[in-house]
């Protein structure tokens, strides 16, 4: 009895027209960009600690990550809140363009630490992970999306997924090379090279051809595939840092088996799961019985909150 | 759901695992068949921070031997047994690397060198026992005789700390003991990151300490026409040839490694120079060692791969020859020294007069001068800088010894 009144009332919940905010893609796109640039200032505190911060771009995406994250809640709040929209149009769009710059200077700066002294693929392996800053540039990719393309068309959604299997692709570049340097020790390290890599496979069919929504099924199952990958690569990072030897578990982290890299991927879930909700109107029922996703998005109510009949 | 959807995504993925694989395939086995992770990335990941702290540091190691076989950072710089730990990004290495991290791989050469008097009694010349254990100073009087039993140097004292850890410890820190126990750093002739057998053979190396007018190796060498091929030849000789199969026709112009180490042409290879010096050449008087006979057996061996033997036989004579003068000479100016001090016309602390000088420069310098000489094909040496300096200084001596005992009243 009681679990029969459970789903009604969470539909009823959803359906909430004082929630509507949460069927919004676009607000979900800001507070992703939002808290992945928090998040990436204590990656990068992390990471520059390697050497000390011992060149003093290297505190740029520091105090980027600082600054950008505290405006764009702000102009979010601005937008969602009080209905203000040129502030977050115009702050978006400057954190958008000094976010791609940022990333694609990291980018230089990364591979001058070796790449450039002897340009092999070794010291590719070793050198600064050259395609970590990139993470930027997909963020400020993502505010100009938000602001450039109109939202809940196909394109926005299209756009959206794109990102996200930047982000897998570079997620399997980045686990590549950083388990290269171990030489795949433990055949665990294959793991997410393989996951990204059917990641990028799935999330690139939608780009270039007409997909199903039993397609975006499959795909959301194998986004719950690397969910999973992210959280058991989060567990072999602290496990490794924890056996590992240093002078303070600082010091592992620092030094270590880098702890956030793994949550990248059930972060990048979260990104190609807003953008295949929002691809889902664009694409039709499949003619015999409906897709999981398909079903969800009927009883979240989402057509009626984007889509009303009117 | 379409086929074609499915076969572009696993299409997609599996060209992706497969570029994956095969650019990991691809890594020489030298880096990844190691014995743990922190193994396979030590090459790499050390190499990132220090090709640009200390470049040459890592473009030595990349030439060196040890990069081709796969001997990576943290083989050498992982602690041995009794070394000081500490933790260095990531890694555990040993704060001070001594012969204890070589003779992991390398300990028959250890073991040679420890019965050398390049190891301890090295180290005693200058300090005496102190710092050694007994142990240590027991084993290298077993293979050493009278070689580390002996007071410090007496020239420690006056002469001072700083000139002592400047000087004399830069040359006889080859044999010092080190706190893990172990004695030495194979680095002194290997160097460090280039861990060089070209370097070691070369005469250049052993002159770091083997030079000067105490012991004027490389000078005379230089003189010798062994030197004067080398110099005019070096370029056509293989001087990295692998030491087990090295022959004449690698180094058909001998350098001191040659003679004094190398195993060409079959020989075996001893990190022991003793193996092959018959005579006590550095002491006052010289003396034959214990190993005299088999000592210079070894060593005509090594000549008789270029030389005939009645050639051989004939340096040997009269180098002998000259050897049993010096130690004549020495000898008698021995003898006015002991006179002075048996009658009391020479007191106090060594090198408190200036007799005392001459009389060390006599035997420190010129005897040893005129005897490496006669041995090594230096005739100036024997000559101008050893014979005529010992008579010279003995004459000096003679009249100086005079003056003391007319200013004490002594005839």
């Amino acid at each position: 009895m009681g679990a029969n009144n459970l789903l009604p009332g969470m539909q009823r919940i959803v359906a909430n027209p004082r929630i509507r905010w949460a069927h919004d893609p676009q607000l979900w796109v800001e507070l992703f960009v939002t808290m992945n640039l928090a998040i990436l200032a204590v990656d990068i505190y992390i990471a520059h600690s390697v050497n000390h911060f011992q060149k003093w771009p290297e505190y740029i995406p520091l105090y980027f990550s600082i600054c950008a994250p505290v405006l764009l809640a702000l102009v979010i709040a601005l937008r969602w809140i009080w209905n203000f929209l040129p502030p977050w149009r115009d702050i978006g769009y400057l954190i958008g363009w000094l976010s791609i710059l940022v990333g694609l200077a990291g980018v230089l700066y990364h591979l001058e630490s070796r790449f450039f002294l002897d340009r092999t693929l070794k010291s590719l392996t070793y050198a600064a992970p050259f395609a970590a800053p990139l993470a930027y540039t997909g963020l400020g990719f993502l505010l100009l999306v938000n602001r450039m393309v109109e939202v809940r068309t196909s394109e926005w959604a299209r756009w959206v997924i794109l990102l996200a299997l930047g982000g897998f692709f570079g997620n399997f570049v980045l686990s590549l090379t950083d388990h290269a340097a171990n030489g795949f020790f433990a055949h665990t390290e294959w793991i997410p090279v393989i996951s990204s890599a059917l990641a990028t496979g799935f999330l690139l069919v939608p780009l270039v051809t007409p997909v199903t929504r039993r397609y975006l099924d499959l795909c959301m199952a194998v986004m719950f595939a690397q969910g999973a990958v992210g959280v058991l690569g989060f567990w072999f990072h602290m496990q490794a840092n924890l056996i590992e030897p240093g002078a303070s578990l600082w010091d592992k982290l620092v030094n270590g088996a880098p702890p956030m890299a793994p949550l990248l991927f059930p972060n990048l879930v979260g990104l190609a799961f807003i953008g295949i909700w929002a691809a889902l109107p664009h694409v039709p029922e499949p003619p015999v019985g409906k897709s999981w996703l398909g079903t969800a998005y009927a009883w979240a109510g989402a057509e009626r909150q984007w889509f009303p009949a009117d | 759901m379409s086929f074609r959807s499915v076969f572009i995504a696993l299409v997609t993925a599996f060209a992706l695992i497969l570029a994956a694989f095969l650019v990991n395939r691809a890594r020489p086995n030298v880096e990844t068949d190691q014995p743990t992770a922190d193994f396979v990335r030590a090459s790499g990941k050390c190499a990132e921070c220090h090709a640009r702290l200390q470049y040459s540091v890592v473009h030595e190691y990349e030439m060196s031997n040890h990069a081709k076989k796969g001997v990576n950072c943290l083989d050498c710089h992982q602690p041995a047994a009794g070394q000081e730990k500490i933790d260095h990004h990531g890694f555990v290495i040993s704060k001070h690397l001594t012969a204890g991290n070589c003779r992991g791989c390398h300990e028959p050469i250890y073991q040679e060198y420890l019965r050398s008097r390049h190891a301890v009694p090295s180290w005693a010349a200058v300090h005496g026992t102190e710092g050694l254990t007994p142990e240590q100073v027991n084993f290298a009087e077993t293979y050493q005789p009278g070689s580390t039993k002996r007071p410090p140097n007496a020239l420690t004292l006056p002469e001072g700390h700083p000139a002592v850890a400047a000087g004399c410890e830069q040359c006889h820190a080859v044999g010092k003991p080190n706190n893990d126990g172990t004695v030495g750093t194979c680095t002194e002739c290997h160097s460090r990151h280039t861990t060089s057998v070209e370097l070691a053979r070369l005469p250049t190396t052993c002159a770091q300490c083997h030079m000067g007018p105490d012991h004027s190796q490389i000078e005379i060498y230089n003189e010798s026409k062994h030197g004067v091929m080398f110099a005019a030849q070096r370029n056509l000789l293989k001087l990295n040839a692998d030491p087990r199969t090295l022959t004449t026709r690698d180094m058909f112009v001998p350098t001191c490694a040659t003679c004094h180490m190398s195993g060409i042409n079959g020989l075996k290879v001893t990190h022991n120079p003793s193996d092959r010096l018959s005579w006590y050449l550095a002491a006052e008087v010289s003396t034959k060692r214990p190993n005299y006979l088999q000592a210079q057996i070894n060593m005509k061996q090594v000549c008789t791969q270029c030389h005939t033997q009645a050639a051989i036989d004939r340096v040997y004579t009269q180098a002998e020859l000259v050897l049993a003068s010096t130690n004549e000479k020495v000898l008698a100016a021995k003898s006015i020294m002991d006179g002075l001090h048996k009658d009391g016309t020479l007191t106090g602390p060594p090198f408190s007069h200036p007799i005392d000088f001459t009389y060390f420069n006599l035997w420190h310098y010129d005897g040893r001068t005129s005897k490496h000489g006669a041995f090594m094909g230096g005739a100036d040496f024997v000559q101008w800088h050893g014979n005529y300096e010992l008579l010279l200084k003995q004459t000096e001596l003679q009249h100086d010894a005079d003056e003391l005992r007319r200013e004490h009243g002594r005839k």
